[in-house]
């Protein structure tokens, strides 16, 4: 067929894209450049161009002597997959697809249950409540919680380091020097930062702020570390620690393969989209407004309960629709 | 679920294959075995592929729900990223990139 039938393509559709729980967690990429060919998303390969799907990916890692184009950007956004990309140094510098999610509802439920102090004490003792076998005692404050949270994670690196014969000496990790940190401590930061990144992924999906920790606080990405923090124990100690014990070589990859087939035999995505909805007391079903339609003008407040937008109030006919488009 | 695909294969392996499994297409196979009947319909295929390319897929439990193998392309393997498996493909994309290649230069107009 002749090449001027140009194919014109809609608008992305949410209801396309599968959802995080569905989809495939993390990709690391490294060495490599990341750009658009006939609107597949590939990537170069000592072996041949690789095409990722990236629509069902959660979040792509992208490693050092990465180059991404400003198509592959677009289209990795219009897809909902989150990009982060990690230094060799462990350092993570965050960005950002706008997620699946376009209705702010789940955005205003975190910001109420923050700003109430009793309602963020519930959050963060269920939190905690998450981490440990037994729910802690009613009548525990905080900081007895924080210690005994303390105990349980060094606890879980001395069990790790007797089952896997691997002598631990401490989590300790130089952000200046990579390599001066022993091959454990590196493990686990590498794995860490596989979940830290799904976690980024499983927020901004849901349509939450990373900003606004409970438990955390302080930093843009407080809330990212809140909820990698549910999983770090169970899902990267032990897989860091057998990474080690196994051979000296190319840890990094074989953490990141042990996190993977962790995460899938543990189902943790669906399961971190089922805790963040219900730390945030959010209905998990709970229906996207603007799915279907993500221009669509959104309402604007009123005391007593929003009102419609996109209408021009006050005009000489009440209802009729303001000229200007949103966005 | 099991999916082969054999391109320039001898007729006769294309025959045998359609006795365990569905040709939804040419050279396309679709069918429900059990991983021992689909190992020993990958090994018959590669045995008797001679100069022809056959390709596998079939649900595993690991991430991506399926695992894939080649046979017998030069030009296509199979890649794995700690975990999960993708296709290389050594287009002229990837030529233009090796070393020895002087890639022509051009606008990148869109």
């Amino acid at each position: 067929m002749a090449e001027s039938q140009r194919v014109i393509w809609r608008k992305q559709n949410l209801r396309e894209l599968p959802k995080f729980r569905d989809g495939l967690s993390y990709l690391y990429l490294e060495h490599t450049r990341v750009e658009v060919q006939d609107r597949a998303i590939a990537c170069l390969h000592v072996q041949g161009m690789v095409d990722v799907p990236v629509a069902a990916l959660g979040v792509l890692l992208l490693g050092p002597g990465t180059t991404v184009t400003h198509a592959a950007m677009r289209a990795l956004a219009d897809s909902g997959c989150s990009v982060v990309w990690v230094g060799e140094d462990g350092t993570r510098c965050y960005a950002s697809g706008t997620g699946e999610a376009r209705s702010s509802k789940r955005l205003q439920q975190q910001v109420r249950l923050w700003t109430d102090d009793e309602a963020r004490l519930r959050v963060v003792r269920e939190m905690y409540a998450l981490r440990f076998s037994k729910r802690p005692a009613k009548h525990l404050t905080l900081r007895q919680i924080r210690g005994m949270e303390g105990a349980r994670v060094r606890d879980t690196y001395a069990r790790a380091s007797e089952q896997s014969g691997v002598p631990w000496s401490g989590r300790d990790y130089q952000r200046e020097s990579w390599k001066a940190a022993d091959p454990v401590n590196r493990a686990i930061s590498s794995g860490n930062a596989c979940l830290y990144g799904l976690a980024h992924a499983a927020i901004l999906s849901g349509g939450y702020s990373p900003a606004l920790g409970f438990i955390h606080t302080g930093k843009q990405l407080s809330f990212v570390y809140d909820i990698a923090d549910l999983y770090k124990t169970e899902m990267v100690v032990p897989a860091a620690f057998q990474a080690v014990s196994e051979l000296p070589e190319n840890i990094e990859s074989r953490v990141r393969a042990k996190v993977r087939a962790e995460i899938t035999r543990t189902r943790l995505l669906e399961r971190m989209v089922n805790d963040l909805h219900a730390l945030m007391e959010a209905d998990p079903e709970g229906e996207d407004p603007f799915e279907a339609d993500e221009a669509r003008p959104g309402d604007l407040w009123d005391p007593e309960g929003d009102v419609e937008g996109g209408v021009a109030y006050g005009g000489d006919r009440v209802g009729e629709h303001a000229a200007e488009p949103e966005g | 679920m099991v999916v082969i695909v054999l391109e320039s294969t001898p007729p006769s392996l294309k025959g045998e294959l359609s006795r365990w499994m569905v040709e939804v297409t040419t050279g396309v196979y679709a069918g429900r075995v059990n991983a021992l009947v689909r190992d020993l319909l990958w090994e018959k295929c590669v045995q008797h592929a001679r100069r022809g390319r056959c390709y596998q897929v079939y649900r595993t439990n690991a991430e991506q729900g399926f695992a894939i193998r080649m046979h017998g392309d030069a030009l296509r393997s199979v890649v794995d990223f700690d975990g999960l498996e993708f296709v290389a493909a050594k287009n002229a994309q990837w030529a233009e990139s090796q070393p020895g290649n002087t890639p022509e230069k051009h606008d990148n107009v869109t």
